[in-house]
Parts: C-alpha cells; structure tokens; sequence
C-alpha cells in the first residue's frame, strides 16, 4: 500500500487580486480562496495512483486556519486525511520554511513513500517548495512530471523538456511536482463531501513540531520584499476602422497567422 | 434509518433560516448549496426587512453584514423628461431600524455560516441532480448516483425550482408567474452616496420607479443605496418582454441609468457586479402544494414573493416560510411522523401569517402592477398635471378639475374609463 501525500496551498483566485498603490502589497481581500490550481493536477495525479495500486493520500497545507476549506475540498476528492499545519510562528515565510517546516511535517506523520507537489504556486510562481522538501528530506525527486506510474521499489515519470518528453525512473521515497493541466481533476460528489466535512481536519501546530522559533516563519526566511509596483500597461495607438476596413483587417491576421482562411 | 434528520436543498434565506431553526432544535440537518460559498450565487433586489430573522436570530442587527438601514422610502413616476417622486422619510423608521439594504453575495454565506455554527452540515459547490422517491415518498435527494436520505426534505431550491418540478411536485414556470429582474451593483464612495441621497450615519434610502416611458414594456426600476455602493436594476413581466419581442432585455437597465434624474445619481460609479435573475410573481396561481410525503416547499419555489408597486418583498417572506417548514419538520419530528398529513401543518402555520395571508389579499394586484396604463399613461398625465400646474407660460391659471380634465383628454382618457381604473386600483391596493 502506497503512503502518499500531497502538499497544497490555498491562494486567492488570482483574477481578483490588485496591488495596493499605497502598501504595495497584494490586495487580497476582494478574492474567493481557491486550492492553487496545479495542486488539483497534484491530488489526481496521487488519485489515479491509488485507483491502480491502493493507498492512502493524505493533504496537506502550511496556512492560517481558514485554509481548512482548501483541504477540505480535496477530502471531497477522495484524498483520506487532511492535515493543517498552523500556528502563529510559521506566519510569513517564505519558500525556505515553508519547505523546511512541510519536510519535518511528512517525517512527524511518518514519511510518505511519495509526495506531490503542484508545479508553482499561482501567488508567488516560485516553483521551490517541491524541490526544497526534497532537499529536506534528503530524497530522490522529479520535477515538473505530467505522468506518473508506480513499479515497486520505482516511480516511473514523464516531463516535458524542449522538443521531447523525458522518461525518468525515480526511487521510492520521492517527491514529484506535477505541472497544471497535467490531468482532469476528478469533482466531489456529495456523499464523499458529507464524508469529509464530517472527517475534518488534524491541526499540527509547532507544539508538535517542536522547530526552533528562528528557523520557522517570518524570521526563519532569507527573502525580503523591498518593494512592489503596478506595471499599467500603455493603450497602444488605436484606430478606428469602418466596415469597409475589414477585408484589410483580415488580410492583415491571416499575414500574421492568426486566421486562417 | 435516514442519513439524516432533515435534508435542506438551497442557502438562500428561506433555507438558511430553517436550516438555522431545526440545527438549534437538534435535529441533524444537511444544507446544500450549488455555489460555494454558500448562497453566493442568490440575488434580488437587496432590501431586507428583518423582523422574522429576529426570531432565529435576535442579534442579527449587530452581527449580520448589513449595509445601510432604510430611513427614507421613495416612490416616482419617471417620463422621459421629468420624474414624480413621493418621499417618504421619517424618524420612525431611525428609530426601529428593521429594513435594511443587503449584499446577498455576503449575507447569504454569512446566514449559512450561522446554520453551520448552529450545527447543520452545510454543504457548498454541490447541485443536487434529483429528489430521491420511494413509494410515492421523498426520501432524500440523489448526486453522482448516490442517494443521500432523510425523514423529511425542504425543498428552498428558489424561483425556478428544478427538483421539485422534474418530480412532479410543482408545475414548469409559465411567463406570466415571474418577472425579470436585472439588477447591477455600481461603486461609489460612502461620502459621495451621504452628499447624492442625504443621508448619515448609516442610513439609506429605498426606491422603486415606474418607468413610464419605455412605450409597452411594463417595467419597474429600484435604487437602493448601500456602504459603498448602489444597487439599481430594472424589473419587467416575462409576459411582458416575450410579447414586445424584446430580446435585449439588458438595454432596458441602460435606458434607466441614463434617465435623466437617474444619472446624476450614479455618475462616476463603476459596475462591480451585475446579474439578472426570475422574480416569482404569480402569487396564489403559481403556488404548488406546499408540502407532501416526505417534503416541504419554501420560499421563492413555492413563489412567495410580494409586490404591490409600492413596496417589493421576498426575503422576509423566504425567512419566515423557512422558519415555519423548520418548526413543523421539528414537530413531525417529535411524531416522528412526516406523512403529508403530519406536514400538513406547514400551511396551517402559513395561513396565520402575512406570508399566505399577503397572497390572498392582494390576489389580484398583478392586474394592477401590470396594468398598462399604470406604465405608458398614469406617469404621463402626473407629467402633464405638474407642467399644467407649476410651469408659468403667461397664461391664464386654471382650476384644478379643468387641468385634469384637459390633461386626461390629451392622453385620450375618457372621465367614466378613468375614474372605473383608479376605482380598480384603489379596490386592489
């Protein structure tokens, strides 16, 4: 039986987010939360897993409680346990922690034989927590994989790389990052969300993880934000064209191969 | 032995509410909800009246998240050049504050976290794809192939209530049961909305027009001022718009922004949201059985709704149709009998309330509400009467009898027809 995890995030949809001109922080407070999308690919990538060879998944989110919703919708997928780890020294870290503090998480539950990551998150895009669990953890691990195949003691994965698809043979435990749109992810169904909202989720707070203050959160983190800006992007020189315009309009787009005719 | 006590399809107000009630009673509920959050695809108009909330909820005023408090109730007449308005403010409602401009996109998912801290399942992002039946009983509803049971089932599902009709348990809407509200949501600072409408400390203002010059569409048009924004939209009978062949019914919310005392009012605001969404209006007529084996019906699926021109409910009606399916599925409970008989009960309660009582007084209101004339010629004659009265041309003054008479035959209103129509309204008001 295979121990599997998923770590995921919870992020704002980033259609909705704005940059205060003032704080030049990210306004976050008009957008709905949702589960970082490559971390769905994530989850079904582990679900289809365990279809074909049995198993256990069990999610988890470095966040703030609200967070428990994220998790949440993922035990609505099928995923078995959700684990929140959450507590007020692990707020504002960065990649490095997160990584650190997600690493000691996976060994304080017991290890796992494989753990998904989505690719990047879509609020900060930097693609480091997978790798750096690995680090932590001192195993094997693949990145960027759009499929996954199991062969005892071997995981088999697929990634793309410029102009081919590289095939890499992995060993057991190992930790992949699946890139978005790797897959279909699978909806809830009402009894399995019955099923989970009944379930819950296990909070693992630093009373567990007994990580030293400075290694943690905030001040555990070598990443300082000096300074944000908007780019607003300059309207490009407009004309406006009649009816008559429209032949050379099209002309023009299929030059440029954006039509075909 | 059902999954569950209690099975409530829709967090809207009417299904949150009896969610909130039966969850406080302890009974084992499940509330489910296609959007997620709960509720946050619901939409109307936005003005609550909380009087019934207060009964599952006596601290609402401090806890839900209201906008503004009504103080000042306008009713106009708008023509193409002029508006009519009757404005009505007073201490009165300062003093009992009860009617209050919402967001539903915030209070609905604020009324469903209350049903779960009450300790109901709440259950979001979910449609429900049927009712489950069993010997000519419901006994649950099914998702994905699977069926989920309980003793009894309240069906809040709104307007076009889906499960109920594809079982057989309500008719398919017709056009003449709803109206079509479009409704939009356009931003403005709270200092600009207090200096437009008047208005301090948290006060608001409640309007609804009539649009007398849009030629043969009936429509009616609202503005309701919240925090930082106006809610403004448009209503028109689905009869109405079907027989105009008026396909862009979104340009009707158009022409009244663009109505001349209608603009001044919004300029500068930007649309942060907009929506449209069925108004059930039918009344008694398009009320279904409102209970059966296994079932309750509530809120806009059984079309309780009211308007009357003057005023444009439902919230309040949803609450309390919630409140009492809840007390009945907690009596049956008790019973532990939920036949049609034991449900019975439902619109016994409903009969001692404003919510059917309502429904039976004003019966006949939509012959008021979309009588044409109401629309394309009372607006106008109010017009011509103010210009007859108040405009100096150098002429010589006339009685008031003659400005009305002059200005009625202009309009081609003969004296007898008039006065039978106003007689008629005046019955049905």
């Amino acid at each position: 039986m295979l121990r599997m995890a998923v770590m995921i995030k919870q992020v704002p949809d980033s259609q909705d987010i704005t940059i205060d001109p003032v704080t030049k922080t990210l306004n976050r407070t008009q957008a709905r939360n949702i589960v970082n999308p490559p971390d769905m690919n994530a989850l079904e990538a582990a679900l289809q897993l365990k279809d074909k060879y049995g198993g256990e998944i069990t999610v988890i989110t470095m966040g703030p409680p609200m967070a428990d919703s994220a998790l949440l919708e993922c035990t609505s997928r099928g995923a078995d346990k959700a684990v929140l780890v959450t507590d007020r020294v692990f707020a504002g870290a960065d990649t490095w922690p997160t990584s650190f503090t997600l690493a000691t998480t996976a060994e304080y539950l017991g290890g796992f034989d494989i753990i998904f990551c989505g690719e990047e998150t879509t609020d900060s895009s930097t693609g480091h927590v997978g790798p750096g669990i690995a680090e932590f953890l001192g195993v094997e691990q693949a990145t960027y994989i759009h499929s996954i195949d199991y062969q005892d003691p071997y995981f088999i994965v697929e990634r793309e790389i410029e102009g081919a698809v590289e095939t890499l043979k992995i060993g057991k435990p190992a930790v992949v990052t699946v890139v978005l749109n790797a897959n279909n992810p699978r909806k809830p169904t009402l009894k399995r969300k019955i099923e989970a909202f009944r379930k819950g989720v296990i909070t693992i707070t630093n009373k567990e993880l007994k990580l030293r203050p400075e290694c943690v959160g905030l001040k555990g983190s070598p990443t300082v934000v000096k300074d944000m800006k908007t780019i607003v992007d300059k309207p490009k020189d407009t004309v406006k064209v009649g009816p008559e315009e429209i032949p050379k309009v099209v002309e023009v787009l299929t030059q440029r191969g954006i039509l075909k005719c | 032995m059902s999954d569950f006590d209690a099975i409530v399809v829709g967090a809207g107000n009417a299904g949150s509410s009896a969610a909130i009630y039966m969850a406080n009673k302890g009974l084992n509920v499940l509330l489910v909800d296609r959007a997620d959050p709960p509720g946050a695809k619901n939409l109307s108009g936005g003005v609550l009246w909380g009087n019934d909330l207060a009964q599952i909820l006596p601290k609402w005023q401090s806890e839900a998240p209201l906008e503004r408090f009504i103080n000042n109730k306008k009713l106009g007449f708008l023509t193409e050049k002029s508006s009519f308005m009757l404005d009505f403010k007073t201490q009165i409602f300062e003093e009992n504050k009860v009617g209050y401009t919402v967001l539903r996109s915030k209070f609905d998912p604020w009324l469903a976290k209350k049903a779960k801290e009450a300790g109901a399942l709440v259950i979001p992002g979910i449609t429900v794809e049927s009712l489950a039946i069993k010997d000519r009983k419901v006994i649950g509803i099914v998702e994905s192939g699977d069926t989920i049971t309980a003793d009894v089932t309240l069906l809040a599902e709104g307007v076009n209530a889906r499960l109920a009709i594809e079982a057989g348990l309500k008719r398919p809407l017709r056009d003449s049961d709803v109206s079509l509200g479009i409704k939009e949501i356009i931003k403005l600072s709270p200092q600009k909305i207090e200096d437009r409408f008047n208005l301090k400390n948290n006060s608001g203002v409640a309007s609804e027009y009539i649009l007398g010059f849009l030629g043969e569409l009936n429509v009616g048009g609202f503005l309701y001022t919240n925090k930082d924004s106006i809610s403004l939209g448009v209503v028109v009978p689905m009869e109405n718009l079907r027989e105009n062949g008026v396909t862009h019914s979104y340009d009707l919310i158009e022409m009244f922004k663009e109505h001349p005392s209608i603009a001044p009012l919004i300029e500068g605001g930007q649309v942060a949201e907009y929506g449209a969404h069925l108004i059930p209006e039918g009344g008694l007529e398009m009320m279904p059985k409102l209970y059966g084996n296994g079932y309750m019906i509530l809120g806009d699926a059984a079309g309780f709704a009211f308007s009357n021109g003057l005023v444009l409910q439902g919230m309040n009606y949803a609450i309390l149709s919630g409140i009492k399916a809840a007390e009945t599925a907690v009596e049956a409970k008790l019973r532990n009998n939920f036949s049609e008989q034991s449900l019975s009960a439902y619109e016994e309660k409903l009969n001692s309330t404003y919510v059917l009582k309502d429904l039976k007084t004003f019966k006949d209101i939509r012959k008021v509400t979309n009588n044409p004339m109401m629309y394309n010629t009372y607006p106008k004659l109010l017009e011509s009467i103010m210009l007859e009265t108040l405009w100096e041309r150098g002429q010589p003054k006339k009685k008031i009898r003659d400005v009305l008479s002059s200005c009625a035959s202009n309009l081609n209103m003969g004296k007898i027809k008039t006065l039978k129509e106003f007689y008629y309204i005046y019955r049905r008001m």
